[in-house]
C-alpha cells in the first residue's frame, strides 16, 4: 500500500484537476493553437502562420485599446488599492459597528457587475436631469458629460470600477492589519514614535505582502476588464474606452474573426503570465 | 436588429461539429456572412408553391451579389417615423416630410418645452449611437437613402464596389452631423446608446421623434405613451424619402438530410396562413413584421390599423435593403458605426472620415 502512497494527493486533486482541464487549460491551449488559423467553423480552419498576430500588431484600434487598458489598469489599481487601505484602517477592529459597517462597504463587490454598471449607468446620465448631475447643479456645478463625451468616458469607467473593487482591496488589507502583532506597535510607541511613524515604519512593512497580492490581482483584474465597459459604453464613444477585451469580443463575435480574437488573447494570456510572474520574484527578492 | 450573439455562437459551435439544423431562421442581414462561412446552401425558387406571391423586393434581398438565390423571405420591415403627436400639437406644428422640416420639429421639440413640466428635457431626435453590433450605422443609414447614397454598389458581374465616400453619403453624414453638434436636438448619452436605451427614451418622454421599425408599435402601445404617438413615412432628403428595410429569412443549412422538406416548410411559411398567424399569433411581439406574400395585406390584418398601411406603404415604395450579400456584411456595418460615432463624438469633418470608410472598405473587399 505504502508503494502507492504519492498517489494520495493526486487522488485529491483529480476532480478539480479534470475539471479545470476541461473547462480552463484545454481552451486555453485550443485558443492559442486557433490563433494561427483563419477559423471557419464549417469550412475547416485555414493556417495563417503569424498573420492574426501581424494583424493585430498593426492595427491602430487595438493600439489604442492597449493604451486605455493600461492606463485603466494602473488607475484603477493604484485608487483601489489606496483607498482600500483607507477604509481598511478606518474599519480594523473587532468593534460590533465597525464590523457592519465593513459589510456595508463590502456590499459593491458581491453585487453583480451588470447590475452595478447599470446602475451607475442611470447615475451618470450626462442630461442635466441625471442623478448625479442634479447634485452637482445643487453645488452650483454645470452638466458633466461623463460617459457621453470621448474626454470623460474612461475617467467615468474608472470610477465605476474603483468604487467596485476599493472594498475588495479593503477586506484584503483588514487581514492584513489584524495580523500585525500588537507588541509592535507598543514597542514603537514606547520609544516615542507617533501614529504618522507608527503607520510608515510598522504598519507599511507588515503589509508588504498583502499589498503584493492587491497589486498583482488588481492587475490580472485590470488587463482584463470588459462587463462594466461593455455595459457602460461599448468601448465608445469613438472608441475612447475601447479595451483588450472589448476589442477582441468585438473582433471575435461580432466581425467573426475568431482567429484574430485568439491571436490578442494569446498575447494577452502571456503578458499577464509574465507580469505574474515578474511580481512574485519582486516580491521574493524583497522578502528574502 | 436585436442582441444576437447567442444564436452566432451556438451556430459557430453547431458548425464546428458539422451538426447544423436543418433550416435557421434569422436576420436577414446574415446573408453574405453565413454565404461565406459555408453554412448555408443554395434554395431552389422553383420547388417552393406560392413563390410567385412573394414580392420581389424581397426575393432580391435574398439573392447574392451574382443573383442566385440564398434564403427564402419569411418577413420584412422598413422604418418609419414615431413621432410625439401632443408634442406637435403644443407646439403647433405638422409631423415633417421633409429633412429642413425634421431639424424644425426637433428644434422645437428640445428648446420648447413640449411636455410642459417647466423644465429643459426633452430632445428631438432619438438616437441609437452606439457602434456595437453596428447601430448607428443602422438608423443612419435611413438619412444614407434619403440622400441617394449606398454603403456598397454591385458590379453587376459578382463582386461589389464602394461608394461610401460619395457626396451623397457625405450629404447624409453632414445632416445626422448637423442635428447633433450644431442642434444638439438628440438625447443625450446618445453615442453609447443601443436600441433597449433608445426604446426607454421615446417611452419615457426623453426624446420625440424615433426612426425605426414597426416592430415598435407593439412595445410603444404597452407603455404610458400609447395614443401620443402617430406614425409617419421617413422624412424626404435630397433623394426623396427613403428608409432602412429589412427582412427575416429562412435558410437552408447545409449538410442537410432533408432539402425536400425545406421547400415544404419554405411553401408553408410564406403562404398568407403563415402569413397571418405570424403578424397576429403572438400580440406582444409581431414576429411577422410587414407580409412578404402580396397578397395579404399589414393594415387588414392588424384590423385596420393606419400605422401598419404606412409602414407597408414605405416598404413598398421607398425603401432600401443594406448590400445584405456582401461577404461578412456585419464588419462593414460594424466599421460604418465606429466611423459615424468617432465622426459625430468629435464633431470632424464628414468627407474626412467617410474617405478612411471608402479605404477600409476598398481593402475588405480586396480580401
Amino acid at each position: 500500500v505504502t508503494r502507492y502512497r504519492w498517489a494520495t494527493p493526486w487522488l485529491f486533486l483529480a476532480p478539480v484537476l479534470a475539471l479545470f482541464g476541461v473547462f480552463k487549460f484545454w481552451p486555453t491551449i485550443w485558443g492559442m493553437y486557433l490563433s494561427f488559423f483563419e477559423v471557419r467553423p464549417y469550412l475547416g480552419n485555414r493556417w495563417v502562420g503569424w498573420d492574426n498576430f501581424t494583424t493585430a500588431f498593426h492595427d491602430p484600434v487595438l493600439r489604442s485599446a492597449v493604451g486605455h487598458t493600461l492606463l485603466d489598469a494602473v488607475v484603477t489599481v493604484a485608487a483601489s488599492a489606496l483607498l482600500g487601505f483607507g477604509l481598511a484602517l478606518l474599519l480594523e477592529g473587532p468593534a460590533r459597528h465597525l464590523r457592519i459597517l465593513r459589510t456595508a462597504a463590502f456590499l459593491p463587490v458581491v453585487t453583480a457587475m451588470v447590475a452595478v454598471a447599470e446602475l451607475w449607468n442611470t447615475l451618470l446620465y450626462p442630461g442635466s436631469f441625471g442623478t448625479v448631475n442634479t447634485l452637482l447643479g445643487h453645488l452650483g456645478l454645470g452638466a458633466q458629460p461623463f460617459l457621453s463625451s470621448p474626454h470623460s468616458s474612461l475617467a467615468s469607467v474608472m470610477l465605476v470600477q474603483v468604487w467596485k473593487s476599493a472594498p475588495y482591496d479593503m477586506v484584503i488589507f483588514v487581514a492584513g492589519l489584524a495580523g500585525i502583532d500588537r507588541q509592535l506597535y507598543e514597542a514603537a510607541a514606547i520609544d516615542g514614535a507617533g501614529a504618522r511613524h507608527r503607520l510608515r515604519h510598522v504598519t507599511l512593512p507588515a503589509l508588504r505582502p498583502v499589498t503584493t497580492i492587491v497589486l498583482t490581482l488588481g492587475i490580472i483584474r485590470g488587463l482584463r476588464v470588459f462587463t462594466e465597459i461593455y455595459v457602460l459604453t461599448g468601448g465608445g464613444p469613438a472608441g475612447s474606452t475601447e479595451t483588450i477585451v472589448t476589442y477582441t469580443y468585438k473582433e471575435g463575435i461580432q466581425n467573426n474573426t475568431l482567429g484574430l480574437a485568439s491571436a490578442v488573447s494569446t498575447v494577452l494570456f502571456l503578458v499577464t503570465v509574465l507580469l505574474t510572474c515578474l511580481t512574485l520574484w519582486w516580491r521574493r527578492r524583497k522578502e528574502a | 436588429m436585436c442582441e444576437r450573439s447567442l444564436i452566432e455562437t451556438k451556430l459557430n459551435a453547431a458548425a464546428a461539429a458539422h451538426k447544423l439544423p436543418d433550416v435557421v431562421i434569422d436576420d436577414g442581414a446574415q446573408l453574405g456572412t453565413f454565404k461565406k462561412q459555408g453554412i448555408i446552401t443554395e434554395v431552389d425558387k422553383s420547388k417552393i408553391t406560392g413563390a410567385g406571391q412573394v414580392s420581389a423586393t424581397a426575393w432580391k434581398s435574398v439573392a447574392d451579389d451574382k443573383g442566385a438565390t440564398y434564403g427564402v423571405p419569411f418577413s420584412a420591415q422598413a422604418n418609419v417615423l414615431l413621432i410625439r403627436s401632443d408634442w406637435l400639437q403644443k407646439v403647433h406644428m405638422q409631423p415633417p416630410t421633409t429633412w429642413d422640416q425634421l431639424e424644425a420639429v426637433a428644434k422645437a421639440f428640445t428648446t420648447q418645452d413640449p411636455d410642459g413640466n417647466g423644465k429643459n428635457d426633452t430632445f428631438g431626435l432619438d438616437v441609437p449611437g452606439s457602434t456595437q453590433r453596428g447601430y448607428l450605422s443602422w438608423y443612419w443609414s435611413n438619412f444614407l437613402y434619403q440622400a441617394g447614397g449606398d454603403f456598397l454598389t454591385p458590379t453587376g458581374s459578382g463582386g461589389f464596389t464602394s461608394t461610401i465616400g460619395s457626396d451623397q453619403a457625405v450629404t447624409a453624414a453632414d445632416f445626422l452631423k448637423k442635428l447633433y453638434c450644431t442642434d444638439k436636438v438628440v438625447q443625450p448619452g446618445a453615442l453609447n446608446q443601443v436600441t433597449t436605451d433608445t426604446n426607454k427614451a421615446f417611452q419615457t418622454g426623453v426624446a420625440g421623434m424615433y426612426l425605426t421599425g414597426p416592430y415598435a408599435y407593439a412595445t410603444t402601445d404597452a407603455t404610458a405613451v400609447k395614443g401620443k404617438y402617430a406614425v409617419v413615412a421617413p422624412p424626404a432628403g435630397p433623394k426623396g424619402v427613403g428608409a432602412l428595410a429589412e427582412g427575416t429569412t429562412l435558410y437552408a443549412m447545409a449538410g442537410s438530410q432533408r432539402s425536400a422538406d425545406f421547400a415544404t416548410l419554405a411553401s408553408y411559411m410564406v403562404s398568407p396562413e403563415a402569413q397571418t398567424t405570424g403578424m397576429t399569433g403572438v400580440p406582444t411581439a409581431t414576429i411577422v413584421r410587414l407580409p412578404i406574400n402580396t397578397t395579404v395585406d399589414a393594415a387588414e390584418v392588424h384590423g385596420g390599423d393606419p400605422r401598419w398601411q404606412t409602414a407597408q406603404d414605405v416598404y413598398a415604395k421607398s425603401s432600401t435593403y443594406e448590400p445584405v450579400s456582401a461577404p461578412d456584411w456585419q464588419t462593414y456595418r460594424n466599421d460604418a458605426s465606429e466611423t459615424l460615432n468617432k465622426l459625430l463624438s468629435g464633431c470632424g469633418d464628414s468627407k474626412q472620415a467617410l474617405a478612411g470608410l471608402d479605404s477600409t472598405y476598398r481593402s475588405l473587399l480586396k480580401k
